[in-house]
């Protein structure tokens, strides 16, 4: 018996010292993988399936790879108006350093947004209940996004929540005031130089920017700058203008994906996984029988 | 090298292979438990849920004076988590059918309560059972895909 308290504590050990790395960054494999240092690749071709994942399947959740950023928009964030400090107050997010904990309090240098994660039965998630995640969540998300580029638009297809993006190619003229927002917004895409830039407007302001609760206005100006610098290899910047929110411009850490190029799961069959945030799994099981319960609310 | 030692380091190995992915899994899940406090269980399985965004457990605990407790346990890998580590819809059932014996080990709610995130989870002889990551398991390969070579 003494021998599992002892595991168990080497166990527990592990996770603290664990979460404490996985919230500074990623861990596990690298984006790029040096074996493809020379391996010729079009610098416009942005199909294929790519992964934040630091997983070697690319899959499931958890951590980033090695140098590709952490799970949120970036710890170097503008201080807000007084609309977006309300806003911000308003959401409780459920990931970070625990809200009050010896942990948050010895790492003043991270944002208090890191630092303010309550249960999440206390917590004001969206995705708790299956909401969109919107656009910079889902793609600051570890889990695999497969591109189609097609003659007049880029999809991208997010295998968390199965969300689907379109981004316009044809040449029209970015949407900048549109009547009816939406979760995924407006988007349209064209290249300068090697570097694919998307412009995003029409934000539903429900979403947050990340899982930490940042919050956006409608009239939030996303701006993407894809790169891809290896055959494997694919980078992102992305920049916020929120005025109503942000006194400043936002810029995201840098984030890489690398490329998934054989994916499978038990049986070989090959491709994105379905992970569908179902209400009916997710918000009538999972929330009322574990997640509720765990914070104290029994149902 | 002892039994005991080959346990601690795979014990070790499992701890960090498992720790990063997932404390900050779907649904905020780390937060609502304690780590540090983990406890130890003997139960039998009462119903498996291998859904999303997390499998779930429950199973049945004698307490100190007899009294049978339900626990919900909650896996910290998602589905697509343990499908990539071997661990598949109908082999996770077929390993924790309802009467299964388990020996676990959780980090419970914070909030108390017969709740925690499943930290070990092993049979009746205290063998792993279903690893959370199956690299840990001794004699439970991922089983190779159909007209896949065995990695």
């Amino acid at each position: 018996m003494k021998k599992h308290w002892i595991q168990a504590g080497i166990l527990a050990g592990s996770l603290a010292l664990s979460s404490a790395a996985f919230a500074q960054g990623g861990r596990g494999i690298t984006a790029h993988d040096a074996k493809n240092d020379t391996k010729p690749f079009d610098k416009h071709d942005l199909n294929g399936i790519w992964s934040r994942n630091g997983s070697p399947g690319g899959y499931g959740g958890g951590g980033t790879c090695r140098d590709c950023g952490d799970r949120g928009f970036g710890n170097d964030t503008p201080p807000f108006t007084a609309l977006g400090q309300k806003m911000f107050d308003l959401n409780k997010p459920s990931y970070g350093r625990n809200l009050g904990s010896p942990e948050a309090a010895a790492h003043p240098e991270e944002h208090i947004g890191r630092r303010r994660a309550v249960p999440p039965v206390n917590g004001t998630d969206p995705y708790q209940w299956c909401n969109p995640m919107g656009v910079t969540r889902a793609l600051v998300y570890p889990d695999p996004v497969e591109f189609y580029q097609l003659k007049d638009r880029v999809v991208q297809h997010f295998e968390w929540g199965q969300g689907i993006r379109t981004i316009w190619t044809d040449g029209r003229e970015p949407l900048k005031d549109p009547d009816i927002p939406r979760w995924w917004g407006y988007s349209t895409g064209k290249w300068e130089g090697d570097t694919f830039v998307v412009d995003t407007y029409g934000f539903d302001e429900r979403t947050w920017v990340d899982h930490f609760g940042y919050p956006h206005s409608t009239d939030m100006h996303l701006t993407e700058r894809y790169k891809r610098t290896y055959y494997d290899t694919l980078e992102l910047q992305m920049t916020i203008d929120d005025p109503k929110v942000y006194t400043k411009p936002w810029s995201s850490q840098l984030k890489k994906f690398r490329l998934i190029e054989k994916p499978k799961t038990l049986e070989g069959w090959q491709g994105l996984m379905e992970d569908i945030c179902a209400p009916i799994e997710d918000v009538d099981q999972f929330n009322k029988r574990i997640r509720d319960p765990a914070g104290g609310v029994v149902h | 090298m002892t039994k005991m030692k080959i346990s601690f380091s795979a014990l070790t190995l499992a701890a960090l292979l498992i720790a990063g992915m997932p404390l900050m899994a779907h649904h905020g899940t780390g937060v609502s438990y304690d780590a540090s406090k983990p406890v130890q269980l003997k139960g039998v399985v009462t119903e498996f849920r291998y859904a999303n965004p997390h499998p779930q457990l429950f199973f049945d605990v004698k307490d100190d004076k007899g009294t049978m407790v339900h626990w919900s346990g909650e896996f910290y890998p998602n589905p697509a988590q343990l499908v990539q580590l071997g661990w598949g819809k109908k082999r996770s059932e077929a390993a924790l059918a309802p009467g299964t014996v388990i020996n676990v080990t959780v980090a419970p709610a914070r909030a108390g309560g017969p709740v925690g995130a499943l930290m070990r989870l092993a049979d009746e002889k205290d063998e792993v059972l279903l690893a959370i990551d199956t690299r840990t398991t001794p004699g439970a390969p991922p089983p190779p895909a159909p007209g896949q070579k065995k990695e």
